[in-house]
């Protein structure tokens, strides 16, 4: 319209002044795993004043089911998935210091992800697929909700298959040098995730998905219930990836200070993967279609889990102590008065810190084949993974997201302060939520239920505590909408001289490292061997000797 | 990556080692101790030979868990004698509904009405019964598992295949009529409430918990929503006084046992409804 020829920027003004070519693409990533998890914080806090003695509105049961399916979906494959792809992208690039090869090939994941979310949230709320998150049939639910969830994994396997291309790509132009060990990790995260969704894709391709169309009438619960186990545990271990990628490679340096030690890192993250996959029976001590004997090798192998996650506390403490006295600390503590606690990571690693204390603990008892007896299928279980995920694991969401930020956006936050109220926010509505929660698990609490009758005098000391959860689950819905006033343009101020991230330098920073710590191959030999050992027979007594099976009960359409 | 200068072979291959011995003994360790000394202990306990007791920990001889249990040879009760099994399912997923339809006309109709409403107090009307529901009260009233005196000499006359087809007629074809579901419920707030939260006190649980269209009960529970009300009744008292128990595992004869008979009449009249 107007006649004075206007030049049309070449690139977008932000890209321009972050540099990031990411920077669209992490955006959109985060933006849909901070608004799934938004809503998600809303149903959260509304269950558990349903589960107290307070009247709750629209409380019916098949109202609380579907807010339950919802709310694990969000949270467990929306919220991580999304997250981990999104930080994924933005180490690539960062990291790697170079633009990605494949950014094409990570927007066509990032739509087959959208799509299957939509899929599934829609068969939610329509009310035909309130399964909740976990696949155990013979319950099903619409066909829509399952194949919704697999294009999300179709879409997380690109990320994958991006991840360890550019990591390949990246050791091609640069012959033994080590892979920076951020970007090492998130490609230990995406091999882990590959041989993770196996026992998952098994179960939905050809069990659940048949079943649900109705292609086959029943199912055999002992094998899914198996099938799923192998992708349990590890998912978690999926989404906790992140957090101990900011304690290694982010946290020292905004602490002011240095990684301890690169290598620890290294074996840390291997171990994570070779640890997290040959453990899932662990949920089925009380199952009855396996022997003692596979239980227990997989209990063994569980408790080396605790090895890797005590390595970093050793390694992030002693970087932080590294941190302090260059900040000029000094004394047997001093230095940890001496750390920028006004700094969001270092906060949120010291919150963090805390909450895997206490989640770390009950999980040794979830793990133990003897105690786990005591607190099976109650509350216990429930709070466990609220404190370690919710607490420990997500904290650390938030705190990446305020690292990387003001390069996304080219924008500082408008207030530190409110940052840092956000993450103590998070911190003591998770313990105020989790902490009774478990209590009332070792009474007995049962979970997966739509109400408990508090009138009933076994049960009526219970519902103090339940309110107490409930005044910890509004603190965190507070949390969660401050979250996202911060990161909305609203709460950003000046500009940000950030263009990129950089990276927790090592204080001895590795001239080589072994080929086992800078690539994959062995560690892979070594999964297959052991997931060989730990369900090869648990596996093939199924075929062996097929048991009788459930008959498949569809959610959505009834029985004909 | 092949013919690198930059790190020394040495140092990989004692790596590789390293970390396989590693890991091989962490798997060597939990073996030994679940399948060799934890069955150790556990035998004498168990009365077993060491053999059996580890056979039993690797999940693959008899007795454990893991290993397909024996089946009871004890002869129960004749009550019920369908069992969900697949041959059954497939029977009734691959019945001919237009066979169904044909024996409805010739039979069922006179009774049950048009469509499966039925206009007979007394008479429970079919259209909307799950093809489930219907089939097994067909296949009891064959067995004598459920006696009345029109029902029991129709049922025995029929092949299980027949059963079947005009189970599945009522249960997927004859919904037109929609004699069951769709209703309005008005009643006394207690008789609600039993209906939709059960009474915790008596142990009773929710109707709605299984009886109505699309709830997660059993496959054969029948929908009570718009049933006729003495029909309801009539059943809940039979069931109450012992009359008729082809019910499994004597579900519905404990639970009308805890219920006062006028809890019984109002309940039927709060399931039958008002036809909106």
């Amino acid at each position: 319209m107007a006649s004075v020829a206007v030049p049309v920027p070449a690139v977008d003004p932000a890209e321009a002044r972050t540099g990031l070519q990411t920077r669209k693409l992490v955006l959109s990533h985060f933006w849909v795993a901070f608004g799934a998890f938004a809503v998600a914080c809303v149903l959260g806090a509304w269950q558990m004043w349903a589960r107290s003695p307070l009247e709750a509105p629209a409380h019916t049961a098949s109202n609380y089911f579907r807010s339950v399916t919802l709310h694990g979906v969000s949270m467990a494959y929306v919220l991580s998935t999304f997250f981990i792809m999104g930080f994924g992208y933005f180490v690539a690039e960062t990291a790697l210091k170079r633009p990605l090869k494949w950014l094409r090939m990570s927007w066509i994941g990032f739509w087959v992800g959208i799509v299957g979310v939509l899929m599934a949230a829609l068969a939610v709320i329509s009310g035909r697929a309130s399964v909740l998150y976990t696949f155990y049939p013979p319950m099903t639910a619409t066909p829509w909700f399952y194949i919704g969830l697999v294009l999300v994994v179709v879409g997380s396997w690109i990320w994958c298959g991006v991840m360890i291309a550019e990591m390949i790509g990246w050791k091609r132009d640069n012959p033994g040098q080590p892979v920076p060990l951020a970007m090492y990790a998130t490609v230990a995260n995406a091999v882990m995730w590959l041989w993770t969704t196996v026992g998952v894709a098994a179960e939905l391709l050809f069990q659940v998905i048949p079943a649900s169309l109705g292609l086959v009438i029943t199912v055999d619960v002992g094998l899914s219930r198996t099938l799923f186990s192998w992708t349990l545990h590890a998912i978690v271990y999926f989404w906790l990836f992140p957090a101990y990628i900011a304690f290694y490679t982010m946290a020292p340096r905004e602490a002011g200070g240095r990684l301890f030690s690169d290598t620890m890192g290294r074996i840390t993250f291997v171990l994570f993967l070779i640890y997290s996959l040959p453990v899932g029976m662990h949920h089925l001590f009380m199952d009855p279609e396996h022997s003692s004997g596979f239980k227990f090798l997989q209990m063994t192998l569980t408790a080396l889990v605790s090895v890797p996650t005590l390595l970093t506390v050793f390694t992030i403490t002693a970087s932080m102590e590294l941190a302090g006295r260059m900040n000029g600390g000094s004394g047997l503590l001093g230095w940890v008065k001496a750390l920028p606690w006004k700094n969001p990571m270092t906060l949120a690693t010291g919150l963090a810190f805390l909450m895997l204390f206490f989640g770390g603990g009950g999980g040794l008892v979830n793990m133990s084949y003897g105690m786990n007896a005591m607190i099976h299928n109650t509350s216990w279980v429930t709070a466990h993974f609220h404190l370690i995920f919710g607490g420990t694991v997500v904290i650390m969401y938030f705190a990446i997201a305020y690292a990387i930020w003001p390069s996304l956006t080219g924008r500082e936050f408008a207030s530190l302060a409110r940052v840092r109220l956000q993450l103590w926010l998070w911190f003591i509505g998770m313990m105020v939520m989790t902490l009774p929660w478990h209590y009332l698990g070792l009474l007995g609490q049962w979970r997966r239920v739509a109400a408990f009758d508090y009138s009933n005098p076994i049960i009526a000391s219970w519902g103090p505590w339940v309110i107490v959860s409930l005044v910890g689950g509004v603190i965190l819905l507070v949390s969660a909408m401050l979250l996202i006033w911060n990161l909305l343009p609203q709460g950003l101020g000046r500009r940000s001289e950030q263009t990129t991230y950089h990276y927790a330098k090592a204080a001895h920073p590795p001239a080589h490292v072994p080929k086992a710590l800078n690539g994959f191959a062995m560690w892979n030999i070594i999964v297959g061997l052991l997931m060989l050992a730990a369900y090869g027979w648990p596996i093939a007594q199924f075929f062996a000797d097929p048991p009788p099976q459930a008959v498949v009960h569809h959610l959505d359409r009834g029985i004909d | 990556m092949a013919g690198e200068p930059v790190e020394p072979g040495t140092l990989d291959r004692r790596w590789r080692l390293m970390a396989s011995a590693a890991v091989g003994a962490v798997v060597v360790f939990g073996a030994v101790v679940g399948f060799l000394v934890l069955p150790g202990f556990q035998r004498a306990n168990a009365g077993l030979d060491l053999w059996t007791a580890i056979c039993r920990a690797a999940g693959i001889t008899e007795g454990s868990p893991a290993y397909r249990q024996p089946v009871s040879k004890a002869k129960a009760l004749p009550v019920s004698q369908v069992a969900w099994n697949e041959d059954v399912l497939e029977n009734l997923s691959g019945a001919n509904p237009q066979q169904g339809a044909q024996l409805a006309g010739q039979v069922c109709v006179s009774c049950h009405g048009e469509n499966g409403v039925s206009g007979t107090p007394g008479i429970p009307s079919l259209s909307g019964q799950s093809s489930a529901a219907i089939y097994k009260q067909l296949h009891d009233y064959r067995s004598g598992a459920r006696v009345n005196d029109q029902m029991t000499p129709v049922a025995q006359q029929l092949a299980l295949p027949q059963l079947a087809s005009t189970a599945v007629f009522y249960g997927r074809f004859a919904r037109e009529g929609l004699g069951l579901g769709g209703r309005d419920l008005p009643g006394e707030p207690e008789i609600v409430r039993l209906a939709r939260e059960g009474d915790s006190s008596r142990a009773l649980p929710a109707c709605d918990s299984c009886h109505v269209p699309g709830a997660g009960g059993p496959i054969e529970t029948p929908v009570i929503t718009g049933q006729n009300l003495e029909y309801l009744q009539a059943q809940l008292l039979a069931f109450k006084h012992g009359q008729r128990r082809n019910d499994v595992y004597r579900r519905m004869r404990d639970i009308s046992g805890k219920l006062s008979e006028e809890e019984i009449a109002a309940l039927s009249r709060y399931y039958r409804g008002v036809l909106f």
